[in-house]
């Protein structure tokens, strides 16, 4: 498939890797050179120099035989103007990101008036990935497939917890799957013989309440209370589209921000939401403004550095669930080791968005895990998909791809060795980030629309 | 100041005047009333003046802030000094000064009167005293806009917002003059319509045209002594009630909600579902209190407390029962309501719902800031943020009313009046509203003040109506300087 990216910043780049790892060609537009040679440097791609509005730079680079074009560079009206010329050009699908929050409600018309695709606003992505990370009953990451039959959750284990220094084999486990384990910023794919260590994070898959049942025997906590009071420290796009959230959820929210005239403008266009004016790393301002006793606390300054510093002193001073914006992956690794558990990454959201979007098509819902290096994917089979009617033992499934569970008549089977896949199922596939193309094969997407 | 555009709209206006007087004179001519002469005699007058403030050369047609303040402020003084000619002429009032009185209290439609009986007076000075009040209601330098050609740019909305009532002024249209014409459109249906009411209930037509007048423009003055309580009768009570409180909706609201067609736009703004619960609340309470005191019966006890409530907070001053004779609490109440007023934009007075509700929005912030020192917050209406300047104006606003009244209470305590007569009188002449407490009470008349007792109220009255900082940027002396 061919693709263009538009504007070639963290977003684009991480776009960049995760389609050359899917095979496609890419070519990438930037106006500055310096990106531009790093680009050529780094990856298979065709990189230039330019600006991406220009109709005539966008006919150079074929745009009208393209598969997609992504813009994403800092500037909403150049993504859209691009997106829609690109459009005209022939392009098949546009996607454009627009972050201003003025344009939220245009988005609508943008998708059918403008015929952009697709429209990704990360800060809103990431706004409602922590609202979901907030009001899920455990205290990580957990998504929901085949429409809430199926979930897949990461559970970290406790020192106290029975699982630990046990093998998988010995455990009873209640027809759920160990799909991978994160142990000091590396991931295992488990088989029976794996131990489990305190402080290692599982991702289990299975049928929900299974799920739930597993999680509450790994003595993850699960906090059955709703969140009734939250504390964002940074007052950006995201602690913006959070408190709008919130708000309609009827939840006290607290913002601290640096800024003053940022604050008056998050006062003017917030109702409910506390707007103060001050530092979230101020230990006097967040003890008056009764910190200890809020049900959670999100970090979402512009700075990672401070976002994990203020999470950390938030955990400190006893606040039940904390979330922390991150921008860096590098820093990933490192999270972890000082204790800090719930984490997003914007531009993994993005490109998980917008990756959802390219394989579209049979895959009903996807998301990135462990900072994109491992995904789950929904797919639902055809006739001519390659593995059905066979057992799964002789398909020969690479290391680092797990069939979780499959959806049949409204059934949640989880497979082994012996169970085939038919056709119509929905196959809930767990697989680390190099193994997509095994998956593609697999069941025969070939990354077209 | 650009002195001759100032003149030249002023000729305009009175121009406006003459033509408005000839109305009553048609009314005399029809009744066979002898005042035509003392009416023909006003709009000669009115029309030769106008004539020689129209003539002035104007090189410049800039009408800057000064301007609009002062065309504001002298067009309405002007206007009640050659509109009290034809009280003077027929001898209806006994002095120039008790015509002034009555055509001021007609234009800023208090409706306070000095004369003890109306109901001796021809048909066509009754015509003429409720028609001050419909002029006045919505602005009588909004109907010359309505008619006069334009006015060099930002001219006609500076005269706009120093005539319309409320802390906001906004346009409807894109040309003001449409906006003008549009108010005045709906204004005159809803007049219509209060006649077609009251007419259909039995009421003679010429009482119902001048009660309609005295209605929507939320005046008060009756062509009966004892005011609607005269007619006795619930029909008339009920439709002028709802009248009433339909003047002291905002009338851009009836623009959006025939536009969206959809009353719902009513409820959606925050100062109507206030004004409305303010007056279902006090109707409560106020029938509760006379109820079994004043009146023997429940259902009577709300209609009268509906109707006193509906007449106060809108400023009208209509009464069906003389509430200085209700129990202290009822009146007390309705002396607070006298200073709420009704809503901005609406042709009733007072400080206006909006006001009151951003004053205690304030508070609520203060109060706020004290728990949370750091908290920033924007107040808003109707989901809009308030900006820091009109909150300002707001407070400043009511606090020069509160101390108008307290010092225009003891300049009328050296006047032979109690404090409850002075205060009330007071604030009813700057409220727009009409009747006050004692010696003004509804029952009463104002004939007995000392002539500069009803010349300091008349002031108050334009005061009130041009909302304080038109008529008082005119006093500052830096308003004069170049």
């Amino acid at each position: 498939m061919k693709v263009i990216i538009i504007g070639a910043g963290k977003v684009g780049s991480q776009l960049v890797e995760t389609l050359l790892n899917d095979k496609h060609d890419v070519t990438v537009i930037d106006i500055s050179q310096e990106i531009i040679d790093n680009f050529t440097d780094n990856f298979d791609v065709l990189a230039i120099k330019g600006n991406g509005v220009s109709s005539s730079l966008l006919r150079e680079v074929d745009c009208g035989k393209a598969d997609l074009l992504i813009a994403v560079t800092d500037r909403d009206e150049a993504n859209i103007v691009s997106s829609i010329t690109a459009k005209k050009l022939g392009t098949k699908k546009v996607i454009a990101r627009v972050r201003n929050p003025e344009y939220v409600k245009e988005q609508e018309f943008m998708r059918e008036k403008l015929a952009i695709d697709y429209i990704i606003n990360p800060e809103l992505s990431t706004a409602q990935e922590i609202m979901r990370l907030l009001f899920n009953a455990h205290t990580s990451y957990a998504e929901d497939f085949a429409s809430g039959r199926v979930r897949i959750t990461e559970i970290q284990v406790n020192h106290e917890s029975e699982l630990t220094y046990k093998q998988l084999k010995d455990l009873n486990l209640p027809s759920v799957i160990i799909t991978a384990i994160t142990r000091d910023g590396e991931v295992i794919i488990p088989n029976g013989s794996s131990y489990i260590y305190p402080r290692d994070t599982l991702y289990v898959m299975g049928e929900r309440s299974n799920v739930d049942a597993f999680a509450a025997a790994a003595g993850s906590t699960i906090t059955s209370d709703r969140i009734k009071s939250i504390m964002i420290a940074g007052g950006g796009r995201t602690a913006y589209y959070l408190a709008k959230n919130l708000e309609q959820l009827g939840v006290a929210g607290k913002i601290i921000e640096q800024d003053h005239e940022r604050c008056r403008l998050l006062a003017e266009n917030l109702n409910n939401t506390l707007v103060l004016h001050g530092d979230g790393t101020d230990l006097s301002l967040l003890k008056s403004e009764l910190v200890e006793q809020t049900d959670a606390f999100v970090a979402l300054t512009g700075y990672d550095e401070e976002n994990l510093l203020v999470a950390l002193l938030a955990k400190q001073l006893g606040v039940k669930k904390v979330i922390t914006k991150v921008s860096r992956s590098s820093y990933l690794t490192l999270l972890e080791t000082i204790g800090i558990d719930n984490v997003v990454i914007p531009k993994l959201i993005t490109a998980g968005d917008i990756l959802r979007m390219i394989r579209g098509g049979r895959i009903v819902s996807m998301s990135l895990l462990i900072g994109g290096r491992a995904e789950v994917l929904e797919i639902i089979t055809r006739e001519n998909t390659p593995v059905i009617n066979k057992k799964l033992k002789d398909i020969g499934i690479p290391p680092g791809l797990i069939f979780g569970a499959i959806l049949r008549n409204g059934q949640v089977l989880i497979p082994n060795g012996e169970s085939i896949i038919r056709s119509g199922d929905r196959v809930i596939v767990f697989t680390l980030e190099n193994n997509i193309n095994n998956v593609n094969k697999l069941f025969g997407i070939k990354g077209r629309f | 100041m650009n002195l001759p555009i100032v003149m030249r709209t002023l000729g305009i206006l009175l121009l406006c005047e003459a033509a408005a007087m000839l109305l009553p004179v048609l009314v005399a001519l029809f009744y066979g009333d002898n005042v035509v002469l003392s009416f023909l005699l006003s709009v000669l007058l009115a029309f030769a003046a106008g004539l020689v403030f129209f003539s002035v050369k104007v090189r410049d047609n800039t009408v800057g802030y000064r301007e609009g303040f002062a065309i504001v402020a002298f067009g309405w003084l002007l206007a009640s000094v050659f509109g009290a000619l034809p009280f003077f002429f027929s001898g209806a009032v006994s002095s120039y000064v008790d015509a002034l009185f009555e055509t001021i209290s007609g234009f800023s439609t208090t409706g306070a009167t000095v004369i003890p009986d109306v109901e001796a007076l021809p048909n066509s000075i009754l015509f003429w005293r409720s028609f001050t009040h419909w002029l006045g209601g919505m602005g009588i330098l909004v109907l010359a806009l309505a008619i006069q050609p334009a006015l060099g740019v930002g001219g006609a909305f500076r005269i706009m917002k120093a005539e319309s009532p409320g802390p906001i002024s906004a346009k409807l249209t894109p040309r003001l003059r449409d906006t003008a014409k549009l108010l005045y459109y709906i204004y005159l249906v809803m007049t219509v319509l209060c006649v077609a009411f009251l007419d259909a209930g039995g009421m003679p037509l010429f009482d119902s045209v001048v009660h309609a007048f005295a209605t929507l423009g939320t005046g008060g003055f009756s062509v009966k002594n004892a005011s609607i309580g005269a007619y006795n009768n619930t029909y008339y009570d009920v439709v002028i009630t709802v009248f009433m409180i339909l003047a002291g909706i905002n009338f851009s609201l009836y623009y959006l909600a025939f536009k969206q067609k959809s009353p719902r736009e009513f409820l959606r703004d925050e100062e109507t579902r206030i004004y409305l619960a303010i007056i279902a609340v006090y109707t409560l309470v106020i029938a509760v209190n006379i109820n079994g005191t004043v009146f023997s019966n429940v259902l009577t006890s709300l209609r009268y407390a509906a109707f006193q409530v509906a007449s106060v907070i809108t400023t009208t001053g209509y009464a069906t029962a003389d509430f200085n004779l209700w129990p202290e609490l009822s009146r007390v109440l309705l002396v607070t309501l006298m200073l709420i007023g009704a809503c901005a934009g609406s042709t009733g007075g007072g400080m206006k719902v909006i006001r009151v509700h951003l004053i205690f929005k304030y508070i609520k912030r203060e109060i706020n800031r004290l728990i949370h020192p750091r908290a920033v917050k924007a107040i808003k209406v109707n989901d809009t943020v308030i900006p820091e300047t009109v909150i300002a104006n707001v407070m400043g606003y009511s606090l020069l009313y509160i101390l108008i009244i307290i010092l225009g209470t003891v300049l009328l305590l050296t006047q032979k009046l109690d404090a409850i007569s002075a205060m009330t009188a007071v604030a009813s002449s700057l409220g727009n509203i009409g009747p006050g407490l004692g010696l003004v009470a509804p029952s009463k008349t104002f004939y007995p003040l000392t002539d500069f007792a009803k010349l300091f109220l008349s002031f108050c009255m334009i005061v009130g109506r041009l909302e304080i900082y038109t008529v008082l940027a005119l006093l500052f002396p830096q308003f004069w300087r170049k």
